[in-house]
């Protein structure tokens, strides 16, 4: 059961990853990346490393989330 | 007899039956319905209600000690936050000009 | 001339790093002292040696400090190349102009009541939750990193709401630069207080007696590491919005 999560959290962080690679919309690759960031926060937690998963909850998902938002915000949203 | 044991059992398999029914409708929702606004509709209900009764049927579970503490704490975040972002979600397509679907003039741009 | 400069600085800092990463014992081989004594030491002596009931903060500040001290220092390297990049771009000409060409992002619109009244309902907790896992640190998962993440999270939101003008009191022109450099200035601190004790820079004294001395200690890293951490993202964060 345990292990079976465990595929299924990693699955989905590969999906989100070639998400992120291949949006060509910035702001929704922003978006997709938060959420990966949010499924490897979930799998350090399952893996036995709650630290590092409060820092990936709160840097990845949370802080660099809102970096990458104004960051397109000040430049474009496409890319080029 | 029915022990307090079976009572509390009986109260978390109903609420969180009742969180996984709002999750797996609001999924649907997400899924299936016409527009923006709708769809924020429906991913705010499964968070709000979906997590809420969720957690609220964790604490039950929990029985009374310092986690239920957290769970609740933690019910009451889910339950200010979400419908917020909710708002703050429909509010900027608002803003921005996205139109609502209609269902005589279908889909719109 | 200057790419030619560039190249050689790269080179002239890579040969290091690379004798350095030849000279470690191979990946996964057994004999490597990780494997055979370090982490089992860790392990078994880390609460008490430490002085951290969470292995992980003791392995970060105590065992592991001086790479910790390092990380600290790229991060604080990090915010000036990132305000060095941002503060030019600013005085650039013709950036006014360019800001109303560019139309696909639209402007912000005005705060909604709702989300403003309910991130100043929540900032004391949240306030609270990132003192708590700031100074909680050493027993529970958490510490400076996180909580300080946490702490800039909530100013960043408070300054989306409130407007800068009113989150600008909480970093003061006069204190931000040591807000910034909290982290580092905390551990040069801890680690003069360290060789002071024990003759070693960032050296814990491990003697059980001075086990207040010790947790003392970790809580001025921790404190420094978030406050730094808060201070450098909120740094970050104004800066990109005043572009």
């Amino acid at each position: 059961m345990s292990v079976t999560f465990d595929i299924l959290l990693l699955l989905f962080l590969i999906t989100t990853a070639l998400a992120v690679a291949r949006a060509k919309d910035l702001l929704a690759a922003a978006i997709i990346f938060s959420s990966y960031s949010l499924v490897m926060c979930l799998l350090w937690q399952h893996r036995g490393a709650p630290d590092v998963a409060m820092t990936e909850a709160a840097v990845g998902a949370g802080i660099t989330t809102v970096l990458f938002l104004v960051a397109i915000a000040r430049t474009t949203r496409r890319e080029k | 007899m029915i022990s307090t044991a079976d009572i509390r059992d009986a109260t978390t398999v109903v609420l969180a039956a009742f969180g996984a029914l709002f999750f797996l409708v609001g999924t649907i929702g997400l899924l299936r319905l016409p527009d923006f606004y709708a769809r924020t509709h429906a991913a705010t209900k499964c968070d709000t209600v979906g997590a809420g009764s969720l957690l609220i049927a964790l604490a039950v579970f929990n029985g009374l000690d310092a986690s239920t503490g957290k769970i609740i704490a933690l019910a009451g975040l889910v339950l200010l936050s979400s419908p917020t972002t909710g708002h703050a979600l429909a509010r900027a397509a608002h803003r921005t000009g996205l139109a609502p679907w209609h269902a005589e003039k279908g889909r719109t741009p | 001339m200057k790419k030619a400069f560039v190249a050689a600085l790269l080179i002239i800092t890579a040969i290091p790093l690379l004798i350095g990463v030849a000279a470690l014992p191979p990946h996964g081989e057994t004999t490597a002292p990780v494997h055979t004594h370090i982490s089992a030491r860790y392990l078994m002596r880390g609460a008490e040696e430490a002085g951290a009931d969470n292995i992980v903060t003791g392995v970060l500040l105590n065992y592991r400090g001086l790479d910790t001290a390092g990380e600290v220092t790229v991060i604080f390297t990090a915010l000036v190349a990132g305000l060095a990049v941002l503060i030019t771009r600013r005085k650039e000409p013709g950036a006014k102009a360019d800001s109303a060409a560019r139309g696909d992002v639209p402007a912000p619109p005005p705060v909604s009541p709702v989300v403003s009244f309910v991130v100043q309902l929540l900032a004391p907790f949240i306030a609270l939750f990132a003192v708590y896992v700031i100074l909680n640190g050493h027993v529970t998962p958490g510490g400076g990193f996180q909580g300080g993440a946490i702490l800039g999270a909530l100013f960043i939101a408070l300054t989306i709401v409130l407007g800068e003008g009113r989150t600008r009191s909480l970093m003061p022109r006069l204190a931000l630069p040591w807000m910034q450099g909290a982290a580092l200035i905390s551990f040069v601190v801890v680690g003069v207080l360290g060789a002071g004790l024990t003759g070693y820079f960032l050296g814990f004294p491990a003697e059980a007696s001075l086990h207040l001395v010790r947790e003392l200690m970790m809580l001025v890293l921790e404190a420094g590491i978030g406050l730094g951490g808060a201070a450098i993202f909120a740094t970050l964060f104004l800066q990109m919005e005043a572009e």
